[in-house]
């Protein structure tokens, strides 16, 4: 199993949802975050109220999924997070050494 | 199901050797019958046998007694002792106190089990201070956490306030104050009235019936009504779905929660000891209305009714002084008047939600006496409504409430004073330009007004806002911006979570559903936070806060802009106008776009005449102690530089200078200085346009003048180096580089800076001066010597390292 995270723009987040589902994947779990890349914060004026942005909003997807399924995973979301501009986030993908399922104790791929 | 243990354990008990000197004995809720299937089965057994054997004997007893329990899987909380024992258990701790006094014997000596329930109530009363404040605490404790009941999602049937714990305190209360006992002697001393204990009673008996089937449903002992156990409970209690039951244990938590703040309160004086002699006389608030001892009392007509202004305003003093009403005015506040809706009460309203968060226990107040609903009938559809979802923290209109309280909250910080050296936020710079704070109270008290209804709620809020505002009489401009608020208060929330906002369209878009109007978009950014952060954690982080902070700033630019667009076309029609069509045309054609935004009609029409018979410089004095000095010239590299300095070599300090390039090579330089004694501009300002002359001719060596200006004008001691901060941006203009000198205030500052420029190759195009004090912001629009914007990092470092010697050197 793979564990294929992504950081995204918030505003992509419905495409990216929709493309992961209709993968066919079951469930994905969805933090807000802040970070910067090479993106950077910057400082904004309004008004005299003047804000440092050093970090930029982002979020954060998990997506647990198959061996095979995890680069077809990666590349869904890329392709529905993408919009060219700086700024459009980042997905890689991590080795899973176990899992279970909570409610029933099903483990392994029986819990995906 | 306490008759079911009951049998089970006299039969056990039964079997036993059992003396006269022995009784079982249950406490809490068991003694109580309120037995749910997880509860814990407390069982004592009291005895008054002595010496060393009594205790094998007891233990033996014990033993045969509680095993089957165990086995059977009943928890118990058990123990043997004597009475002694027992009331000496209590006195150290309050918990064991109040289990004591609700006792009944189950099997065994009955007149054991009598003496231990009085000695207990004995105790209570001796204990009377120590009792009421455990409990005053425990009820004050319990609102904050678990959590009211009324508030929650997942309320905790038992320690959430106004939960059961909250009624069996009531009892235990009673009690400790003596005869007769019980919530009977709350009674009688005027701390609770029958009909607030009726309500009570009521509630114990849905939280019991409630707690019940969520254990039988759940097979726990738990007493908190998960989300997802409250589907299974609302049918097993036969509602209609579980939003009903949900609505129903909110409605009645939240009444047994009111009242016993209600009850405490006064409690709390009694153990404090707080008396009417001591406190301080009365304070009159409006005619009829009154502060005393910390209380708000009011007065009704001969016949029992009360105007509804007088309502309002007792309603604004708790909210002002933030103290609860006299329990007896509370009840009078039922004969309110139905309101009329002058600008009086108008105002009343208002200003009661302009308490903010001070304000909500008083409308929890009024609710509680069906006021609320005679000023706002529509409260009637979302009170206790439940919102079941992770979301939301809190019932529709504990909600709005909420979302009054923290837009008041915002409200608050636009009118902080700002320390100097502190930067104000975003949120409080729109706060303080806010124009009509109490539509954005009102639209946080309405917004959700429609939640539950058919249909979308924003499209029925709409209506319904529309509506009330009618209603309450307000004017035209809060008739159409009220209910456009509540039709539209998702919507920068959505766009700035959901849209890309470096597409300008973005903010476009927003601006235009707020008809390119400030206002609308200050009221809505407010909202739009106030709702959020009303709504629960989850609804509000940091990162939100970012994507509608810069969502607004965007759409406020677009508005801003489009209201330039709108003053220059203006600006146009006029001097097409004043000087006929081809004429203007001519001339407007000839310089910049942003030229029109910078200046007044008669002032466009100067400098089209001067514009004619160029090269000239004309000087003239204008209110308030300035100059403005306005140059033709041939239009060339350092001209800014020289212009700035033969003005310094005048003595005129440049507030402001506007630069223009013509598209037949013309410069047109507009300079504002400040002049206090009139000496620069006298004999119609001869000797400036002379040394603007010669200054533009070479005669003069400005670079020597200038310096001789500044150590003439120089402190006795040599003042610290300025602290500089440069900032480019390239962003702010499409078409040049904006760059942005913040420095102290100093003779030939201007000079020295533009030419720097020169000396860089850069041509300035605009320059604003703005000098607050000692400290000076000049801000340039500036292009590279092939007439483009700039954004190189190496220039900009060059730039910036430039600016920043020739400041300090």
């Amino acid at each position: 199993m793979k564990l294929v995270v992504g950081i995204v723009k918030p505003f992509k987040l419905d495409d990216v949802k929709t493309a992961v589902q209709d993968f066919g994947v079951q469930g994905m779990t969805l933090t807000e975050v802040q970070g910067f890349g090479r993106q950077r914060g910057h400082t904004e004026v309004y008004r005299g109220a003047e804000y440092t942005i050093d970090f930029v909003p982002k979020v954060k997807l998990e997506v647990l999924v198959e061996d095979d399924d995890a680069q077809r995973v990666a590349d869904k979301i890329v392709e529905a997070a993408r919009t060219g501009k700086i700024g459009d986030g980042k997905v890689w993908i991590l080795p899973v050494e176990g899992l279970i399922r909570i409610r029933t104790g099903e483990a392994g791929s029986d819990a995906l | 199901m306490s008759d079911a243990v009951d049998a089970a354990l006299v039969e056990a008990f039964g079997e036993l050797d059992a003396t006269d000197n022995v009784a079982l004995v249950t406490l809490g809720s068991y003694a109580r019958r309120e037995l749910c299937p997880g509860s814990d089965v407390d069982v004592i057994l009291v005895h008054n046998l002595k010496g060393r054997r009594s205790v094998d004997t007891v233990r033996a007893m014990t033993e045969r007694l509680w095993y089957p329990l165990w086995d059977a899987g009943f928890v118990t909380g058990h123990g043997a002792r004597t009475i002694k024992e027992s009331i000496a258990l209590a006195d150290d701790d309050i918990d064991a106190l109040t289990a004591l006094l609700d006792v009944r014997v189950i099997a065994g000596a009955r007149e054991l089990g009598a003496e231990l329930e009085r000695k207990a109530r004995e105790l209570a009363q001796r204990r009377r201070n120590r009792v009421l404040k455990v409990l005053v605490d425990a009820s004050d404790h319990r609102r904050s956490r678990p959590g009211a009941i009324a508030e929650m999602l997942e309320a905790d049937l038992k320690e959430g306030g106004g939960g059961l714990r909250d009624v069996q305190s009531f009892e235990w209360g009673g009690w400790a104050l003596g005869a007769p006992g019980g919530s009977s002697t709350l009674i009688e001393r005027g701390l609770l009235t029958a009909p607030d204990l009726a309500r009570v009673e009521a509630g114990r008996e849905l939280l019991l019936d409630i707690r019940v089937a969520l254990q039988r449903v759940t097979t726990s002992h738990s007493d908190r009504l998960a989300l997802q156990e409250q589907d299974a409970v609302a049918e097993q209690l036969g509602f209609a779905s579980a939003d009903a039951l949900v609505h129903d244990l909110a409605s009645a938590a939240r009444e047994i929660a009111w009242i016993a703040g209600d009850v405490w309160s006064r409690a709390r004086e009694l153990v404090d000891g707080t008396d009417s002699k001591s406190a301080p006389a009365d304070q009159a608030v409006a005619e009829g209305v009154w502060v005393r001892s910390g209380r708000v009392h009011i007065d009704t007509r001969a016949d029992g009714s009360i105007p509804a202004l007088r309502t309002l305003e007792a309603a604004c003093a708790a909210a002002e002084n933030d103290v609860p009403f006299d329990r007896t005015s509370l009840t009078r506040l039922r004969g309110t008047d139905e309101p009329s809706w002058d600008v009086w009460q108008r105002a009343g309203f208002v200003r009661l939600l302009r308490s903010g968060a001070r304000a909500v226990p008083v409308f929890e107040a009024l609710d509680h006496e069906g006021v609320l609903a005679r000023l706002l009938p529509e409260w009637e559809h979302v009170r206790s409504r439940p919102q079941r979802n992770a979301y939301h923290r809190y019932t529709v209109d504990r909600h709005l409430l909420e979302a009054v309280a923290q837009c008041a909250r915002l409200l608050d910080s636009g009118e902080e004073h700002i320390a100097p050296g502190r930067e104000p936020t975003v949120e409080m710079v729109v706060a303080r330009a806010c124009r009509r704070p109490e539509l954005l109270l009102l639209g946080a008290l309405l917004h959700d007004i429609a939640k539950g209804m058919p249909g979308d709620h924003s499209e029925v809020g709409e209506q319904t806002a529309e509506r009330i505002v009618r209603r309450m009489g307000f004017e035209s401009e809060a008739r159409e911006v009220l209910p456009w608020l509540v039709r539209n208060h998702l919507l920068m929330a959505e766009v700035a979570t959901r849209r890309d906002l470096s597409d300008a369209s973005v903010a476009d878009n927003v601006a235009a559903a707020c008809s390119g109007d400030a206002e609308r978009l200050r009221l809505l950014y407010l909202l739009t936070i106030g709702d959020s952060k009303a709504t629960g954690p989850a609804a509000w982080s940091p990162s939100k806060g970012a994507l509608l902070r810069d969502l607004f700033v965007k759409a406020a630019t677009a508005i801003e802009r489009g209201e330039a667009k709108a003053v220059a076309a203006d600006r146009r029609e006029a001097m097409h106008e004043a000087l006929g069509e081809a004429r203007a045309s001519a001339f407007l054609a000839r310089l910049p776009e942003q030229y029109v935004q910078a200046f007044d009609v008669d002032t466009m029409r100067m400098h089209e005449e001067l514009l004619r018979d160029s090269p000239t410089v004309r000087c003239e004095r204008v209110d308030g102690g300035h100059v403005v000095i306005t140059v033709v010239a041939d239009d060339r590299p350092g001209l800014l530089g020289t212009l700035a300095g033969a003005l310094t070599v005048c003595g005129l300090d440049v507030l402001e200078a506007s630069l223009f390039g013509t598209t037949d090579g013309f410069a047109l330089d507009v300079f504002r200085g400040a002049d206090p004694f009139g000496r620069v501009a006298d004999d119609d300002g001869a000797r400036v346009t002379q040394t603007i002359e010669r200054a533009l001719a070479g005669d003069i060596d400005l670079a020597v003048r200038v310096d001789e200006r500044r150590r003439a004008y120089a402190p006795i001691t040599k003042p610290s180096p300025p602290e500089v901060r440069v900032e480019v941006n390239t962003e702010e203009s499409e078409t040049d580089t904006v760059v942005e000198v913040h420095t102290d205030d100093d003779v030939g500052l201007l000079y020295r800076l533009a030419s720097a420029f020169t000396e860089l190759d850069l041509d300035v195009r605009i320059a604003k001066v703005a000098t607050l004090g000692k400290r000076v912001v000049d801000v340039f629009y500036v292009r590279d010597s092939a007439d483009h914007k700039f954004d190189d990092p190496d220039d900009i470092a060059r730039l910036r390292a430039t600016l920043v010697d020739r400041m300090t050197g």
